[in-house]
């Protein structure tokens, strides 16, 4: 299996962790989901009718960045990703769902 | 309609479990000798071969999900919210935060079961992934359970 893949793996992994808890604590979503209405609208949008969902903007928003860095680190010599450990692959997102359980901690603390 | 995808979606669920769970069991505790237990057969998995139908059944389940998810918005969020099941609630916003990393985990542990094993890296990496399906799985449970089928 070639370098390149292994660098976009690692990156992709990473940078989608780290990119979609961003996004979802700024609400960087690319597109706005009204459930009621069946209607996506482009980026950040208040509720129409009934809810407003924002999830599939976080994974978007997330997903084109990972798809970025990783396709950069993919495109970088070598030597320049061998500080890639696959470890990384588990450490971090590991890291992202615990930030999201303190988040959420109130919810299981009433 | 959304009762047969919560049904599909259950069915994938379970494949998705089933599959992971024994792949994550052979990673971590890998047999030695002959598996001649229920336990010992249950680690004694060909795990490589699985790693393809599991970013396959992730894909769909998670596909799957994500159309759930508008009805679960409109109709079921707000039953658990006037019944103050907050621990659900929060249960399932973990659900959907877990499952959005497990799918940016998916080309990594693609990744590290096309090669031989190097470290520890590809057996914690299948066990975060196991971790994942099992909490969605029993928090999806849940909800549906809560909401009450038909109801």
């Amino acid at each position: 299996m070639s370098a390149r893949v292994a660098a976009f793996a690692v990156v992709f992994a990473v940078v989608y962790a780290l990119a979609y808890l961003a996004a979802v604590e700024n609400n960087w979503a690319l597109v706005t989901y009204h459930p009621q209405l069946g209607e996506f609208g482009l980026g950040v949008e208040k509720a129409r009718e009934g809810p407003a969902m924002y999830w599939f903007g976080w994974l978007i928003t997330a997903g084109i960045i990972a798809a970025l860095a990783g396709i950069v680190a993919a495109l970088l010599p070598e030597r320049a990703t061998r500080f890639l450990r696959p470890a990384l692959t588990w450490v971090v997102p590991l890291c992202a769902m615990l930030a999201f359980a303190w988040l959420l901690r109130t919810y299981f603390l009433r | 309609m959304f009762t047969v995808l919560l049904i599909v979606h259950g069915l994938l669920a379970v494949a998705l479990l089933g599959a992971i769970t024994h792949q994550a069991a052979s990673a971590l505790w890998p047999v030695t000798r002959p598996a001649g237990s229920f336990t010992g057969r249950f680690r004694a998995v060909a795990a490589p071969g699985y790693a393809n139908a599991i970013v396959l059944l992730y894909l769909a389940t998670f596909m799957l999900g994500g159309i759930i998810y508008t009805e679960y918005r409109i109709f079921i969020r707000p039953l658990v919210e006037d019944l103050r099941a907050w621990s659900a609630f929060g249960a399932f916003e973990l659900k959907e935060h877990f499952a959005a990393i497990g799918m940016g985990m998916l080309p990594a542990y693609w990744y590290l079961w096309r090669r031989p094993p190097d470290g520890r890296a590809r057996a914690v990496v299948t066990a975060l992934l196991a971790f994942i399906v099992w909490w969605n799985f029993l928090t999806g449970h849940i909800l549906n359970n809560i909401r009450g089928f038909g109801s």
